[in-house]
């Protein structure tokens, strides 16, 4: 009985039920496009990572510590045979590390020296580019933030100076033979990338010595590799997950934040709802419908309101949710240089999971019926005769 | 209470909280009113007339005494069995219609049916009836916005009588006609009263209901001042 006459009540109002309906309806949107940017940028900060830096995980040099550059010096070695079969194989990547210095235009920057092997599609980083080039310089590849910062351009040379094997220092002239564009911070800032026979040249350490070995997704981590050491991508990425821990607590606060904002809206919409609507319940009243099922009938026309919500969002806001997800918000502002102190796309994709969906439509059908409940309760306990008079006080 | 009565009232007063005070608005009702009385509450505005109304329906609570309506103590009951006291067994008319502007007429008309959990083909029929009798066929789709006041408060009728109540309280419910429309509802309750023998209590002043009253309690300052029995109403037929 009392959801024939809610939804007779919903269908006949018109203007003021689907006014209702639109604001919680964009509540849902708000809140699911908002959670949605928010997990957007965190996996893509991590896919980002995985795609340009961790690939399916490395295997260390024992001494290699990369918060530590002064262990950068002894922590070279040729990688075990298990390790090399697949680098042989093209299924991982070598890459030699060091400390150096760059002068450029006269100015005395140090950066840390990645040599890589400029044929490797292990990650995803523009190595070919070094490929081919003139013996003469050596040839560099470095990211825009990088440029910038050392007002480098393609073609400028400048000098680069490093410790060798023999504790020795050695100085060559580099040349800047690609600038790449890439919103991994960490591959970009403070970081020059040279070919790996010339690094290993440079630093007078055997061919086929290196640092670390990248390997592709995909492989399972080999327990035969000596005093190697394996580092996964959980391992690899726990600076990261520890950011993303730290911020957990902010996306919360916005994440309640809306749901706060959505609930004050709908319960505005639902008080102004039913204070126009006092005469009425007096007349339920008087026709002889009990409080409790003023209460009910109310309530449940705020369920109702929720449902139809879920389907208006769905309809009208579905192809919106759908198309930033798809293509992504551009950002309008250039985050590489790592200001953001975390990995930022310049178009940003949100990401809905079926978690985020599942609980906002909860949370927000749970709110519609505390909403609707709270002001219809404090009416049904009013007298009759004063709700016929519409004087209705919520 | 005997076994007529439809109404019982001892020594009723009511009294309503005004800042730090209490306006009495009715004192020492005693009144009988017994099946199939077309009976008028009148007096000026202020009387009480309106209290009483709703006391005796139910609406509202007496201070002090004794209510007795359709055989029930108003006095000992729950909200939920006046609730179901005014469900099952009264109408009301309001001087202001209060139809639900979503509605239909039909609509209207049917949610005390609704509210008896009455079969949907039952369901229909009376409410069909209903509206013929208050003859209103012709609109039973339109929503009250395109009624006219006299078709309106025909349609609170027809809502009021639709479950067929023992007893109809219509608080002035001619006050916003003009008197064609006054005459021709009091005609439909008139007709109600006499064929099927449904008791009616108005509350009103206005000269031409009380033209059809067959009783009319006369309340002043909260007291009923006289009771009298009219014999040949001015406009009976």
């Amino acid at each position: 009985m009392l959801f024939k006459i809610a939804i007779k009540n919903l269908l006949g109002a018109g203007i003021r039920t689907w006014l209702n309906v639109f604001v919680t309806a964009i509540s849902f949107f708000m809140i699911i496009f908002m959670s949605g940017m928010y997990d957007g940028m965190r996996e893509h900060a991590m896919q980002v990572s995985i795609e340009t830096e961790i690939a399916g995980g490395a295997y260390w040099h024992p001494a290699y510590d990369p918060m530590d550059p002064f262990t950068f010096e002894e922590a070279h070695s040729i990688p075990p045979p298990a390790v090399t079969a697949l680098v042989d194989q093209g299924q991982a990547v070598p890459v030699l590390v060091s400390q150096a210095s760059i002068y450029p235009n006269g100015r005395i920057m140090p950066v840390v020296m990645k040599g890589i092997m400029p044929e490797q599609e292990i990650v995803n980083l523009p190595t070919e580019t070094l490929a081919g080039r003139d013996e003469s310089t050596i040839p560099v590849l470095i990211g825009r933030g990088m440029a910038n910062y050392a007002k480098l351009e393609v073609s400028d040379s400048f000098t680069i100076r490093w410790l060798d094997a023999n504790h020795t220092y050695d100085a060559d002239e580099g040349m800047v033979v690609h600038i790449m564009d890439t919103e991994n911070f960490k591959v970009d800032l403070g970081h020059i990338w040279i070919p790996l026979d010339r690094a290993q040249a440079m630093l007078a350490v055997e061919s086929d010595e290196a640092t670390y070995v990248t390997y592709a997704e995909g492989l399972s981590v080999m327990d035969n590799i000596g005093e190697w050491i394996p580092r996964d991508v959980k391992y690899l990425i726990r600076d990261m997950e520890a950011l993303i821990a730290a911020d957990e607590p902010n996306a919360r606060i916005i994440y309640v934040i809306l749901l706060a904002l959505a609930a004050m809206g709908i319960f505005n919409a639902q008080v102004l709802s039913i204070f126009r609507r006092g005469k009425e319940i007096g007349t339920l009243m008087a026709l002889g419908m009990t409080r409790s099922r003023v209460v009910g009938l109310f309530t449940l026309e705020g369920g109702l309101n929720a449902f139809l919500a879920v389907i208006m969002t769905v309809i009208f806001f579905g192809p919106v949710l759908w198309y930033f997800g798809a293509y992504g918000i551009h950002l309008g502002i250039d985050y590489s240089e790592g200001q953001m102190g975390l990995i930022m796309a310049k178009r940003l994709i949100p990401v809905y999971s079926i978690g985020l969906l599942t609980i906002t439509t909860i949370i927000i059908s749970i709110i519609v019926l505390i909403v609707s409940y709270m002001p219809s309760r404090r009416i049904a306990k009013m007298k009759p005769t004063d709700a016929l008079r519409g004087k209705v006080a919520v | 209470m005997t076994n007529n009565s439809v109404v019982e009232i001892q020594n009723m007063v009511k009294r309503f909280p005004v800042g730090g005070d209490f306006f009495t608005a009715l004192k020492n009702v005693n009144l009988n009113i017994d099946k199939a009385e077309f009976t008028g509450l009148v007096g000026p505005s202020g009387s009480g007339k309106t209290t009483l109304l709703n006391i005796i329906g139910g609406l509202d609570s007496p201070s002090e005494g004794e209510v007795n309506s359709l055989g029930m103590d108003l006095k000992n009951t729950s909200h939920g069995e006046r609730a179901e006291l005014r469900r099952s067994q009264m109408g009301f008319i309001f001087q202001s219609y209060n139809l639900l502007p979503v509605y239909t007429v039909f609509e209207n008309v049917e949610l005390p049916l609704i509210l008896n959990k009455v079969d949907t083909q039952e369901r229909e029929k009376q409410v069909v009836e209903a509206i013929e009798w208050v003859g209103l066929s012709d609109k039973i789709k339109s929503p009250p916005a395109m009624l006219s006041g006299g078709e309106c408060q025909r349609t609170a009728i027809a809502r009021a009588i639709v479950h067929q109540p023992t007893l109809i309280l219509a608080d002035e419910p001619t006050a916003n006609l003009d008197a064609e429309n006054s005459h021709h509802i009091m005609k439909i309750m008139v007709r109600l009263n006499k064929e099927l023998s449904t008791s009616f209590i108005f509350a009103t002043h206005d000269e031409k209901v009380m033209g059809y009253l067959r009783r009319i309690i006369h309340l002043e300052d909260g007291e009923i001042a006289k009771d009298e029995n009219i014999d040949k109403p001015e406009f009976d037929e």
